[in-house]
């Protein structure tokens, strides 16, 4: 029985615009009868008696049959009490009126009271349920804050997350507070508090739900929080459940730091010891000092008056935004740090630079902390060494390095580990180690998040395996024959030939 | 080149223009600029494209990508005869098992054939073993040993098809999208979309080497002609035996600067010869000049091979540089593409084997399986793979079915594998059928103008945006097909 009621329940969102639409319409339909009796507005059509009666029976029945099925997901459902019971009561309310209305609907004036009555009361009740669905906050959230102000509404939380900056970020309130509030609570909030849990606050989530803390600080195996979030996507206990937003894998990063860390409430991010991943992560998230983009035709312009100059290449990476590749390895060796220095009025969109084969010094290098955005730098079979590195600690974009032929030495690597996104370094022809270069590599590897790859991989192909291939390729019939690394395909003996 | 109108009835046509004419026409143009400028900006704003120093070098028609782009150059190993792809990449062991017996009618009802119409038709296995290869576990053949080293670095698209049958009208295809001469080659729709990123080499260079024995077709020129588009942009075909571009060097007697006041003067001359016939040839011409006076320096920097250490040498195979060998040719192709250059094509002849192919296939793969596999290995300890498109393979495939001891042209299914420029390694594009007859239609097919706008793609381009009006007709290298593989991107 309780399935059965569970299972109509869930009809209660969708039948209950059915009312609504209905009693709106009739609603409009008095209002232009009553509006046509002046002339002016002569032509409006007027209800007939009999056509008023079939609406309100229409309106009265269905809103009968909504009410009892938002009775039925009521009583199944998980939803936060206060809110349910205020929308039950403005709904059985809505659904009376609106068989008072039907009951009176002769006499004229009383009629005109009970419609009235039952319109507010839908619009109400409607409002209510949109509250519990949606979350209380749903029509103000993304309300201009001008007008929340003149409204008197708190501004949205959003406001603070953008005017903070990761200098000033504190670590709950601004770094890890919004990704719960994005990703756990619209279902662990005010508006549901599924399981008794709620993870809009400090305080409520260290509270933990009703079976037991979400959390233990400093211990992540301990931690209910993050192991169900870690759970493969299909898996029963997997939070937020399917369908629903899912947390990033940048997200994730910083939860999982966050506990580890002790899941502290105060203090600065920026005064935290940080992995150089959740740093990056952050200061992408929380944004450094906002530095509005260059303008894109100012930037354009610039860009090819210094490139004629100097006789490099440059071409935007992009049909809108400004961002520029920077070639200057044509002008060869005649393009020095002087020729470097040139390039400052264009710095912030510098995305691609390559100055390979040029006569760049660690010193001119200097000229780079101006390229905020750099993603793509080529120092190959330049005078760079080791000193020419520090200097690029504060290209937290750079995603590729080329040092190829340069005197950089294991000394220099350090420097790099300030590189938060790095995936591509070239260090062949340089004194290098390879343990060095493995060092690096460990430092800047999220070895959680590769964990977490290989156990996705190993669900794929786990359902890959329990699925059988259709496809009649030559690689699933080689699979079949022998699955071994090193299978022979082709027959022991040549064919005969014909 | 003749100037395709004769100057003196233009001018006389320029007079004859009447009044009535001239308002009409420039009552249009208005309309049109005006239009024009609604819809690009910069039309009317004067400025060139970022980073165009007047007359000099082709900064390229399209002012900027209209996506990110990842590529910033390809080699095409252009393996000219058609390799067989059951022999190399796409192992069949149904084919095998039917070895000998009739080819299935159900295959082939219909179908056209080239120089096995109207005999039997009997199946023929591959001879030869493959192999599962590195972490990515791709099946390459055992004829290509080296190939197999670089398994995880290249992506093999078992699903490529084509429509022309015949060597030369599917080498045109394969390089202009259609079999029809006067269009432009990809490489030269490259150049006129980005310009290169040099303007002492050629943007679009073409290498040429061949085996010993037979199975070699001729290619012509016509493969990297710039068709309808200005003729700057055609390929420049340098000799792979020797040096590569003859007469670089100045007669005795003869300086660089004197050669430079000669080229100046040429260039002004052209110049008056430009202004009275408004023929865009003599543009080309003068650029070519230009380029010619540049490449007496860059081309014998680009030659001198003394900077490359034995084991580089080694690595590619090559036993003497300018040897015409297809090794160094892509040790030369390597050194074309650090120095800026757009396309550069290694054509290498020997793969058509109708006869006796078990044994020329041995001998044509020797030939080039280690110096493509070096070739990959070299750009990427350098990061040069990360921004270069490599693309491996034939104008067509092989049949499945026998020919003698060989196999016959086959344009249904047959493979190539790309690699670099954002492609993501270890991948395996596309199947064919049991047989290895047919493409598979399973949204991985890769027609020869899909694999063109992807190749577009990777270099920020749409194939629909980059167009060239000619004779009244907009064209682009995909004509009106041309679906990008998006899932071949990293």
């Amino acid at each position: 029985m309780d399935h059965l009621g569970a299972f109509l329940g869930h009809f209660h969102p969708v039948l209950v615009h059915l009312p609504i639409g209905i009693l709106l319409l009739l609603g409009a339909l008095e209002l232009a009868g009553l509006l046509s009796r002046a002339r002016a507005f002569a032509w409006l059509p007027a209800l007939t008696g009999g056509q008023r009666t079939l609406i309100l029976a229409l309106g009265a029945c269905s809103s009968i049959i909504v009410a009892a099925l938002g009775w039925l997901l009521a009583h199944g459902g998980d939803y936060d009490s206060a809110l349910v019971h205020r929308h039950q009561l403005l709904g059985i309310c809505a659904a009376c009126a609106c068989l008072a209305a039907l009951a009176v609907h002769r006499w004229g004036s009383l009629y005109a009271l009970a419609l009235a009555s039952s319109l507010a009361l839908v619009v109400m009740a409607g409002h209510a349920g949109g509250k519990i669905t949606h979350g209380s906050d749903y029509l103000t959230s993304r309300m201009p804050p001008a007008l929340a102000r003149v409204l008197g509404i708190a501004p949205p939380p959003e406001a603070r997350k953008a005017a903070v900056g990761f200098e000033r970020a504190v670590v709950f309130a601004d770094a890890v507070g919004p990704i719960l509030r994005d990703r756990c609570a619209s279902c662990h909030g005010p508006a549901k508090g599924n399981g008794g849990l709620r993870l809009d606050s400090w305080e409520l989530l260290s509270k933990g739900g009703k079976h037991g803390p979400v959390i233990k600080p400093g211990d992540l195996a301990a931690s209910p929080l993050v192991l169900r979030i870690d759970l493969p996507s299909d898996a029963k206990e997997h939070m937020p459940p399917r369908g629903k937003p899912q947390l990033s894998d940048d997200e994730l990063t910083v939860l999982e730091w966050w506990v580890g860390a002790g899941a502290p409430r105060d203090g600065a991010v920026a005064g935290l010891d940080l992995p150089p991943i959740v740093a990056g992560i952050l200061e992408e998230r929380l944004g450094g000092e906002a530095t509005p983009p260059p303008d894109r035709a100012a930037t354009l312009a610039q860009a090819a008056r210094v490139a004629g100059e100097l006789g490099i290449i440059v071409r935007p990476l992009s049909p809108v935004g400004p961002w520029i590749e920077v070639n200057a390895r044509p002008a060869g060796r005649a393009f020095g740090d002087r020729e470097l220095g040139l390039l400052a009025p264009v710095a912030p969109a510098i995305r691609w630079l390559d100055l390979g084969g040029t006569s760049v010094t660690d010193d001119g290098l200097a000229a780079l902390a101006a390229m905020h955005g750099l993603e793509r730098l080529h120092l190959d079979q330049t005078r760079i060494a080791d000193p020419g590195l520090v200097r690029l600690s504060s290209l937290r974009q750079m995603e590729y390095l080329n040092l190829r032929g340069t005197a950089v030495t294991d000394a220099g690597m350090g420097a790099l580990r300030a590189l938060p996104r790095l995936r591509s370094l070239y260090l062949w022809q340089t004194a290098v180690t390879p343990a060095a270069s493995r060092a690096l590599g460990e430092a800047l590897v999220d070895k959680r998040r590769i964990a977490r790859w290989k156990s996705e991989q190993a669900e794929l192909g786990r359902r890959i395996g329990a699925e059988r291939f259709e496809g009649n390729t030559g690689e699933s019939l080689n699979l079949d024959t022998k699955p071994a690394e090193a299978a022979a395909a082709g027959p022991a003996s040549p064919p005969k030939v014909n | 080149m003749n100037p395709p109108f004769d100057p003196d009835f233009m001018r006389l046509r320029q007079l004859e223009w009447s009044r009535r004419t001239f308002l009409g026409k420039s009552a249009q143009a208005l309309g049109a600029l005006a239009l024009g400028s609604l819809v690009n900006p910069r039309l009317l704003s004067g400025t060139p494209p970022a980073g165009v120093p007047e007359g000099g070098r082709w900064p390229g028609i399209l002012a900027s990508p209209h996506f990110p782009p990842r590529a910033k150059r390809v080699i095409h190993l252009y393996m000219a005869g058609g390799p067989s792809h059951v022999d190399l990449f796409d192992p069949k062991p149904e084919l095998n098992r039917l070895h000998g017996q009739p080819f299935p009618a159900s295959f082939t009802n219909g179908q056209q054939l080239a120089q096995l119409q109207n005999t039997k038709l009997l199946a023929r296995g591959s001879s030869f073993g493959f192999t599962r290869c590195g972490l990515s576990g791709q099946v390459i053949s055992d004829l290509l040993p080296f190939t197999q080293q670089i398994a995880d670095d290249i992506c093999i698209v078992r699903s490529m098809h084509t429509e022309q049958i015949n060597h030369d009208p599917a080498h045109a295809f394969m390089n202009a999208g259609s079999m029809v001469k006067g269009r432009p080659s990809m490489g030269s729709w490259l150049l006129y979309g980005l310009g290169a990123e040099t303007e002492n080499l050629p943007g679009y260079v073409v290498l040429m080497s061949r085996g010993p024995s037979g199975g070699e077709q001729p290619v012509s020129a016509r493969q990297w002609s710039a068709g309808f588009l200005p003729s700057r942009f055609q390929g420049v075909q340098f000799q792979s035996k020797g040096v590569p571009v003859h007469y670089v060097g100045n007669p005795d007697g003869v300086c660089q600067s004197t050669q430079r006041q000669v080229i100046d003067e040429i260039a002004r001359l052209n110049g008056f010869h430009e202004e009275e016939t408004l023929d865009p040839e003599v543009r080309t011409r003068i650029a070519q000049y230009e380029l010619a006076f540049k490449m007496q320096t860059s081309v014998p920097d680009l030659t001198d091979m003394s900077g490359e250490p034995e084991s580089i040498r080694q690595m590619y195979g090559v036993k003497e540089p300018g040897d015409g060998s297809f090794a160094s040719n892509c040790l030369l192709a390597r050194r074309l593409a650090e120095r800026g250059v757009r396309f550069i094509q290694l054509y290498h002849r020997g793969w058509d084997q109708h006869g006796n192919l078990d044994n020329d296939i041995k001998d044509v793969c020797k030939r080039v399986d280690q110096p493509s596999a070096a070739l990959v290995k070299d750009l990427k300890q350098r990061g040069l793979l990360d921004d270069t498109l490599i693309l491996w393979g034939g104008e067509f495939g092989r049949t499945p079915m026998g020919q003698g001891t060989g196999r016959d042209h086959h344009i249904n299914a047959f493979s190539v594998w790309m690699a670099g420029g954002g492609i993501r390694g270890g991948l395996s594009w596309g199947s064919s059928d049991e047989l290895g007859y047919r493409h598979l239609e399973d949204g991985q097919e890769m027609h020869v103008h899909d694999l063109h706008a992807t190749m577009l793609a990777s270099f920020g381009i749409d194939h629909e945006r980059l167009i060239y009006r000619f004779q009244g007709r907009d064209f682009r290298l995909t004509d009106v097909h041309g679906k990008v593989a998006k899932g071949i991107f990293t």
